[in-house]
C-alpha cells in the first residue's frame, strides 16, 4: 500500500473515530428534553403545568409525567424550566392523576412557597390530608415542596392522553415562590408514582422529562 | 483433538479468490449482520412471550424483549462467524480438524481463528478500542468536575457516564493483559503448538465486542445509576439501561471463565518437556492464579447477574427485601467476584514486570519461589476478604475484626513481589528502556495504592473514608497505577514481537513521562478531597474543593493526552515508519524471544525441550533456554550476555 494510501486510510479511521465520539455525545445530550420558558409576569414569571397519569404517546404512552405550556398556550413535554433571577415565579398545576397517598405524611405539608401556602380549586391550604395527594413538585435546594392533591377515582371524564384539556376532571393546585441567585436546581415529585414498577420508583420517576427536571433560574 | 488429526490437515495451496468473494462466509461482517437481524428477532419474540405479563406491560419498560434482543444478537454473531459450524458438522460425522481455522492473511483477524496468536492480535485491538473508550468517558467525567455545580452534564447522565467508565474498564480490563499477551505468548513460552481448547479459546474472545457494544447502548437504554457494582435494590427499578449491563456484564463473566478454563487446561497439559514448574516463566504463573481466580469467582458473577436479570422479568425477589429477598445477599454475592477480580486485574500485572525485570536488569529474578509463593498467597486470600467492602453496611460487628485481619494479610505475599523486584534490580546492569520504566512505575505507584489500601482494611479508619473520593484514589492506583502500567510494559516488551515492528522510541518515552506525571497529578489529590470528604458518584460538590478538583481534571485531560501520544506512536510505527524489529529486541532469555519474526503458525518446527531456566542472565556456563532444533535467531539471546 503506497504511503498516500496509508495517510487516507488513516485519516478515514480518525474521522470515523470523531463522528462515533460526537454521536456518542449527541446520544447523551438528546436525552435531555428542550427547556421551556416560563412566561412574563408581573414582578417576575407565570408557569403553567399539568400531571397526567399516562402521557398517552410514545415512547412510553404508559408513564406518568408533567407537562408545561408556553405562552401561546401550547402544552410541551418537558420538565426543564426556565425562570428569572430574583423573582416571584408564580406556578398553576392543573393535576388530573387520581390520589396514591404518601408513604411520608411529612410531604403533606407546603414549604417554600410565599406564605407557605397554597391555593387547591381557589381554597388557600397549609397542607394536604396525605392521603389525598398524588403528586408532589419539590425543589429540595430551594427548600419548595408542594403536594398536589388528586382528583376522585370515581370522577367522571377522567384523562388518559396528554395534553389534558379544561373540560377533564382535574384539581386546580397554585402557589408562588422566590427565586434568589441564579443556577440550576433539580426538581423532582416525591410521590413513588411510576405505576407497576418496583416500589414505583422506576422508569419515569428517574427519567427528565416525566417526572422531575430541572429549574434553570437565569 | 489429537495432534495426529491436525496433521491431516495440511493447509491446501489455493489460488486466493476475489475479494469480494472473501466477504461472503463466516465472518465480521456475517456476524455483525446476524447480529442486528438477532437483535430485531429478539426483541420481536420477547414482545410476543410477554403479552398479557402484567409485570412487563403497563411500564413501557419490556425488559424480557430487551434480553430476549440481546441474546439472540449475540447468538446470530457467534453463528455469523462460524462457532455453530464445527460442532454441527462433528455431529454430521464429520472428521475432527482445525485446518480450516488456521490459515494466513489479514482475513484471518476477521473471523473465527484458532492460531492462539490472532486471537492475541484481535484482543489487543479490541481491549484498546474499548480502553480508549472508557477513558473519553473519564475525560467526560472530569470535564464535569471541573465546576462544584451540575453544569455539562444532569445527574442521571454523570451516573452514567460513571458507570460506564467503572464497568467498561473493570470488564474490559479483566482481560487486558490475559486476553492479547497469555493468549499470544502462553503457548510459546511453555513450548506448546496451541491452546488446549482452541475453539473455546476464540469465542472466549468473541464475546468481548458484543459485550462492550451491548454495555454501550445502555447509553440509548436510559443508563443506569448502579455504577458498576450493580446494587440491588437499585438495579430492580434502573431503566431498561441496567439490562445492558447485566446481559454484557454477565457476557464477560463467561468469556473470563472460559479463558481461565482453557489457561490452566494449556499450563497442565501442553507443557514442553523440562518445562519443570520451576522453570516455568513468572508470567505464566501470574496467568496460572489469574486463571484459577477467573474460574472461581467469574460465574458467581455471572449467577449472580442472572439472579438480578430474573428480578426483572420474571418476577423473583431474590434482592427485594419487600419480597422476602435479601439485597445484602447481593452485596456479599457481588464482592465475593468483586474482590477477586482486582486481583485478576493485579495478579497479570505482577507477572508481567517480574518478566520484564531480569531482562533489563541482566540478573536472574530473585526469590523465583518466593514470588511464586506470594502469588498463590495472593490468590488464596482474595477470596478472604470481600466483607472489608461491606463494613459500613450494617454487617455483622463480629466479623469486622477477621476481615480486617485477612485483608491486612493480603499485603504479606504481595510484599513478596516487591521483595522479588527489589532483589532482582539491585547491582543489576539496568537498562533504562521503556517497559523497564513501566515496570518500575508499577511498583511505585502500586507501593501507593497498597500502602493507602491499609488504612481502607482497617475498620475505623475506613468507617470514615468509605465511598469517599480516598477510595477512588486508592484503587485508581492499584488498578491503573498497577494493571495499565504493566500493560504498557507488555505491550512495549511484547508488541514488537507480534507485529515485527518497532515502536518510535522518542514517543514511547513522552507517553510514559506524560503518563506517568499526569497520572500521579490526578489521582494524589484525590486521597485530599477524599480525606476532605468529598463523595464518589456525586457531581456537585463543596466549592472549597474546586481548586483540587480543576487541578485533577486538568491533570487527567493531559494524562488523556499522553494515551493519544501512544495511539500516534502506535499508527506511526505500525502503518508509516514501519521499521522492522530484530527477532530478540531486548536479547531475552524467553523462549518466545527465541523464534523468528512473524513466529511461525505452528510456533515451532518440532517440539522444543527445555534445558534451563528462562532468567539465568549473568549465569556462567547457563545452557540456552532451549533445543529448538535449529539454531537461536540472529541477534538471539538463548545465551546470557
Amino acid at each position: 500500500m503506497s504511503r498516500g494510501a496509508r495517510l487516507l486510510a488513516v485519516a478515514g479511521a480518525t474521522a470515523v473515530a470523531v463522528a462515533l465520539v460526537a454521536i456518542y455525545v449527541a446520544d447523551f445530550l438528546a436525552a435531555n428534553p428542550t427547556p421551556l420558558r416560563a412566561a412574563p409576569a408581573p414582578r417576575g414569571a407565570q408557569l403553567t403545568l399539568q400531571t397526567v397519569a399516562s402521557y398517552g404517546h410514545d415512547p412510553h404512552p404508559d408513564w406518568v409525567s408533567y407537562l408545561a405550556r408556553d405562552g401561546s398556550g401550547k402544552w410541551h413535554h418537558t420538565t426543564i424550566f426556565k425562570v428569572p433571577a430574583h423573582a416571584l415565579v408564580r406556578v398553576t398545576v392543573y393535576q388530573y392523576d387520581t390520589a396514591t397517598g404518601l408513604r411520608n405524611p411529612f410531604w403533606s405539608q407546603v414549604r417554600g412557597t410565599v406564605g407557605n401556602t397554597m391555593t387547591v380549586d381557589g381554597r388557600t391550604l397549609h397542607a394536604l390530608p396525605p392521603d389525598d395527594a398524588s403528586h408532589t413538585f419539590a425543589i429540595p435546594e430551594l427548600g419548595v415542596s408542594v403536594p398536589l392533591k388528586g382528583v376522585g377515582d370515581n370522577a367522571p371524564n377522567q384523562c388518559s392522553v396528554a395534553p389534558c384539556t379544561a373540560a377533564q376532571a382535574h384539581t386546580t393546585v397554585t402557589f408562588t415562590f422566590r427565586t434568589g441567585n441564579p443556577g440550576r436546581f433539580r426538581w423532582q415529585c416525591f410521590v413513588p408514582c411510576a405505576a407497576s414498577f418496583v416500589f414505583g420508583n422506576g422508569g419515569p420517576m428517574q427519567s427528565i422529562g416525566w417526572m422531575d427536571g430541572y429549574v434553570q433560574v437565569v | 483433538m489429537s495432534d495426529v488429526a491436525f496433521e491431516q490437515h495440511a493447509p491446501r495451496p489455493a489460488a486466493a479468490p476475489p475479494w469480494w468473494r472473501r466477504l461472503i462466509g463466516f465472518n465480521l461482517l456475517a456476524a455483525s449482520a446476524l447480529g442486528i437481524g438477532g437483535w430485531f428477532l429478539g426483541h420481536w419474540v420477547g414482545t410476543r412471550i410477554t403479552i398479557g405479563m402484567d409485570s412487563q406491560l403497563g411500564t413501557d419498560q419490556n425488559d424480557i424483549a430487551t434480553f430476549m434482543g440481546f441474546l439472540f444478537a449475540v447468538s446470530g454473531w457467534l453463528i455469523g462467524l462460524g462457532f455453530l459450524n464445527y460442532p454441527l458438522g462433528r455431529m454430521l460425522g464429520r472428521p475432527p480438524s482445525l485446518r480450516e481455522k488456521e490459515e494466513e492473511g489479514p482475513g484471518r483477524y476477521f473471523r473465527l481463528c484458532t492460531d492462539h496468536k490472532v486471537v492475541g492480535m484481535q484482543y489487543f485491538v479490541t481491549i484498546l478500542l474499548f480502553f480508549l473508550i472508557a477513558g473519553l468517558n473519564a475525560m467526560f467525567i472530569r470535564a464535569e468536575l471541573l465546576t462544584p455545580k451540575e453544569k455539562l452534564w444532569n445527574a442521571n447522565q454523570y451516573l452514567s457516564l460513571v458507570g460506564l467508565h467503572g464497568t467498561m474498564m473493570l470488564m474490559m480490563m479483566s482481560a487486558a493483559i490475559l486476553g492479547p499477551f497469555a493468549n499470544y505468548f502462553v503457548p510459546i513460552m511453555i513450548g506448546a503448538r496451541r491452546m488446549a481448547f482452541p475453539r473455546l479459546e476464540s469465542l472466549s474472545f468473541w464475546l468481548v465486542p458484543p459485550a462492550g457494544l451491548i454495555l454501550l447502548s445502555a447509553v440509548a437504554l436510559g443508563g443506569f445509576p448502579t455504577g458498576w457494582t450493580g446494587y440491588a435494590p437499585l438495579a430492580n427499578t434502573a431503566r431498561a439501561g441496567m439490562d445492558a449491563y447485566l446481559f454484557a456484564f454477565a457476557l464477560i463473566g463467561l468469556s473470563m471463565t472460559i479463558v481461565g478454563a482453557n489457561m490452566l487446561a494449556t499450563v497442565l497439559t501442553m507443557r514442553a518437556p523440562g518445562m519443570t514448574w520451576t522453570r516455568l516463566p513468572i508470567f505464566v504463573w501470574g496467568v496460572i492464579c489469574t486463571s484459577v481466580l477467573m474460574v472461581l469467582a467469574a460465574p458467581v458473577l455471572f449467577a449472580t447477574l442472572s439472579m438480578v436479570a430474573l428480578d426483572r422479568t420474571a418476577d423473583t425477589s431474590f434482592f427485594l427485601a419487600s419480597a422476602g429477598g435479601s439485597p445484602f445477599l447481593y452485596t456479599n454475592l457481588f464482592w465475593f467476584f468483586g474482590h477477586p477480580e482486582v486481583y485478576i486485574l493485579a495478579l497479570p500485572g505482577f507477572g508481567v514486570v517480574l518478566e520484564i525485570l531480569p531482562v533489563f536488569s541482566r540478573k536472574p529474578l530473585w526469590g523465583y519461589r518466593l514470588a511464586v509463593a506470594g502469588m498463590l498467597g495472593v490468590t488464596l486470600l482474595s477470596f478472604m476478604v470481600w466483607q472489608h467492602h461491606l463494613f459500613v453496611s450494617g454487617m455483622n460487628a463480629d466479623l469486622r475484626p477477621f476481615y480486617m485481619l485477612t485483608t491486612e494479610l493480603i499485603s504479606v505475599p504481595t510484599g513478596f513481589i516487591f521483595l522479588n523486584g527489589l532483589g532482582t534490580l539491585w547491582r543489576g546492569r539496568i537498562r533504562f528502556t521503556v517497559p523497564m520504566l513501566f515496570a518500575m512505575a508499577f511498583f511505585s505507584n502500586f507501593l501507593i495504592g497498597g500502602l493507602s489500601g491499609v488504612f481502607l482494611s482497617d475498620v475505623p479508619s475506613d468507617v470514615s473514608t468509605h465511598g469517599s473520593y480516598f477510595v477512588m484514589a486508592h484503587f485508581h492506583y492499584t488498578i491503573m497505577g498497577g494493571l495499565v502500567f504493566a500493560l504498557f510494559a507488555a505491550t512495549y516488551y511484547w508488541l514488537p514481537k507480534m507485529t515485527g515492528l518497532r515502536f518510535n522510541e522518542t514517543l514511547a518515552k513522552i507517553h510514559f513521562w506524560g503518563m506517568f506525571v499526569f497520572f500521579n497529578f490526578t489521582f494524589a489529590p484525590l486521597f485530599v478531597a477524599g480525606m476532605l470528604g468529598m463523595p464518589r458518584r456525586v457531581s456537585v460538590y463543596s466549592s472549597s474543593l474546586q481548586g483540587i478538583n480543576d487541578f485533577v481534571s486538568v491533570s487527567a485531560f493531559l494524562l488523556g493526552l499522553s494515551m493519544l501520544v501512544f495511539l500516534i506512536n502506535l499508527v506511526y510505527s505500525t502503518v508509516f515508519a514501519r521499521v522492522p524489529a530484530e527477532a530478540n529486541p531486548w536479547h531475552s532469555r524467553g523462549l518466545e524471544f527465541q523464534l523468528p519474526t512473524p513466529i511461525p503458525v505452528r510456533n515451532f518446527e518440532r517440539t522444543p525441550v527445555i534445558e534451563s531456566g528462562p532468567y539465568e542472565y549473568g549465569v556462567p556456563g547457563a545452557p540456552p533456554v532451549a533445543a529448538l532444533g535449529r539454531p537461536a535467531v540472529a541477534g538471539g539471546g538463548g545465551s546470557s550476555p
